[in-house]
């Protein structure tokens, strides 16, 4: 059974095409990158993974656990890090994990416990009762990451995780990802850095225009001295792409 | 059911309005007092006897249900709405929370709100020495009906908004002027015949005249239809509230 399984989806914006009629699957405990150019479809995708948004077309599947059908057990194996702050920015820290540990179903036992754990994880010890308005870009990264964990989910979505984050605490990020994934997490991994994509991910699908225009192993696209950017640009001028 | 994560966002959406306490639990306190102390004592000693009851007496149910319908309504649109604004509202669109549990979080939280400020401004009631009660029965009847309503009504503007200024135009055009219309401070019988008629169309007008009936037991118009016309909008309100939820409508992309 694969972490995640796309069939034929589709999404639409009235006439216009966000994403259209791609397949893909991630198995579990892959650290998979999912990149494209902006526009591409990679948030739409995650959106529709996720519940965000909705869709007609297709099926997406986690874990065996139809989005649509049956979301409730879909989304307790999701965890989300979103690209935009979505968090209630007055709220401080240790309420928005104990809130979300709820919203999961969590007793309040294992979400006091699962809090601390959290807070210690991501070094949030002494902005813990603080605002999430009143935190430094890094720390609300971390606080992202941690509210995305707080359930311990099968699949973590990060959607560029690390964009405005300084280089001492992407490296830190990095070693949590890779910690987490070899302990059998699957991520599905979005960014603009593609040195860290290279870095991190297994396995690369590139979606442009909708469209999933290459997909395989990291070593299929790092081949005979070339590495991801080129040939990531090589692939996206090849679908007609600008860049 | 997942009570838990229920039960999580009802405790969440009523710590967001303890958070800013002053404005929406001392300030309708604030108002019902100065409306009790103006309308009741300085305007009302000079008032004639109305059905056979003091003007403070009078009034005081439309005071108290002018507050339970500002602030159950003001508890959902304005956090739904900000919700959206924020984008915040994703945090629940992810987690595995039915639409029905969406739904009856936010309504909840709006009934609590409601009733909190009712109660509020009945102990101010108290303390003027104002407060009745007739029927206590009917009259968490009256109040809990009355809250869903407008929670139900604020949840379908908190959608509908696309700024600010719309989440406020309802409140502007036809829920102050209705209520205001609607017998909080005059008797139906100081109107002329034909305005009679017109204020027993104002669905209003029976919010009023009910609580009234249960706190003083007077009443001015059939408290039958009065209960009709509740039951009727709580479930036109939450079967639309229900239907666009399940949509998606301006909830989900």
């Amino acid at each position: 059974m694969n972490a995640l399984e796309i069939t034929n989806f589709t999404k639409r914006y009235g006439k216009t095409v966000a994403v259209d009629s791609i397949s893909l699957s991630v198995k579990p405990g892959e650290f998979f990158g999912f990149l494209g150019p902006n526009g591409a479809g990679k948030s739409t995708t995650i959106h529709c993974i996720t519940g965000i948004a909705r869709f007609t077309e297709g099926t997406i599947s986690v874990f065996g656990h139809d989005v649509n059908q049956d979301y409730r057990e879909a989304r307790k194996k999701i965890g989300l890090s979103p690209q935009e702050f979505n968090i209630d920015i007055f709220a401080p820290i240790r309420k928005i994990l104990w809130y979300v540990g709820g919203f999961y179903g969590m007793s309040r036992e294992e979400r006091k416990k699962r809090t601390e754990e959290m807070i210690k994880v991501f070094e949030l010890e002494k902005h813990a009762e603080k605002q999430f308005r009143q935190l430094s870009g890094g720390l609300k990264r971390r606080v992202m990451l941690a509210r995305a964990m707080m359930h311990d989910p099968q699949l973590l979505i990060l959607d560029e995780p690390t964009a405005g984050v300084d280089v001492e605490l992407r490296h830190e990020l990095w070693d949590y990802l890779r910690k987490i994934n070899e302990a059998g997490k699957t991520i599905l991994f979005t960014s603009h850095y593609l040195e860290e994509v290279e870095r991190l991910c297994n396995r690369i699908a590139i979606i442009y225009e909708g469209k999933i225009v290459a997909v395989g192993d990291k070593s299929e696209f790092v081949k005979e001295g070339s590495n991801l950017e080129k040939k990531y640009l090589e692939l996206t001028r090849k679908s007609g792409g600008k860049s | 059911m997942n009570l838990i994560g229920l039960q999580t966002f009802i405790q969440r959406e009523i710590q967001r309005f303890l958070r800013v306490a002053i404005q929406t639990l001392v300030s309708p306190w604030i108002s019902a007092l100065l409306y009790i102390f103006i309308f009741g004592y300085v305007v009302g000693q000079r008032i004639d006897l109305i059905a056979g009851v003091t003007y403070i007496d009078f009034v005081l149910p439309g005071i108290l249900m002018l507050n339970l319908i500002n602030s159950a309504f003001g508890q959902t649109s304005s956090s739904l709405y900000f919700q959206r604004f924020a984008r915040h509202i994703e945090e629940v669109l992810v987690a595995p929370l039915s639409y029905l549990e969406m739904i009856l979080g936010y309504v909840i939280a709006g009934v609590v709100r409601g009733l909190v400020v009712g109660f509020g401004v009945f102990m101010i009631a108290v303390v003027f020495s104002a407060a009745n009660m007739e029927h206590v029965g009917l009259f968490l009847l009256y109040s809990i009906g009355v809250s869903l309503i407008f929670s139900f009504l604020g949840l379908l503007i908190g959608l509908w908004a696309d700024s600010f200024e719309q989440l406020t135009i309802l409140n502007t055009f036809i829920i102050t002027p209705l209520t205001f219309l609607g017998g909080v401070f005059n008797s139906i019988h100081m109107l002329p015949e034909k305005a009679q008629l017109i204020m027993k169309l104002n669905p209003f007008f029976y919010f009023v005249d009910g609580l009234r009936y249960s706190m003083i037991g007077l009443h001015e118009g059939s408290l039958f239809v009065g209960a009709v016309i509740m039951v009727i909008l709580v479930l036109a309100f939450g079967g639309l509230t229900w239907y666009l939820f399940s949509t998606g409508w301006r909830l989900r992309g």
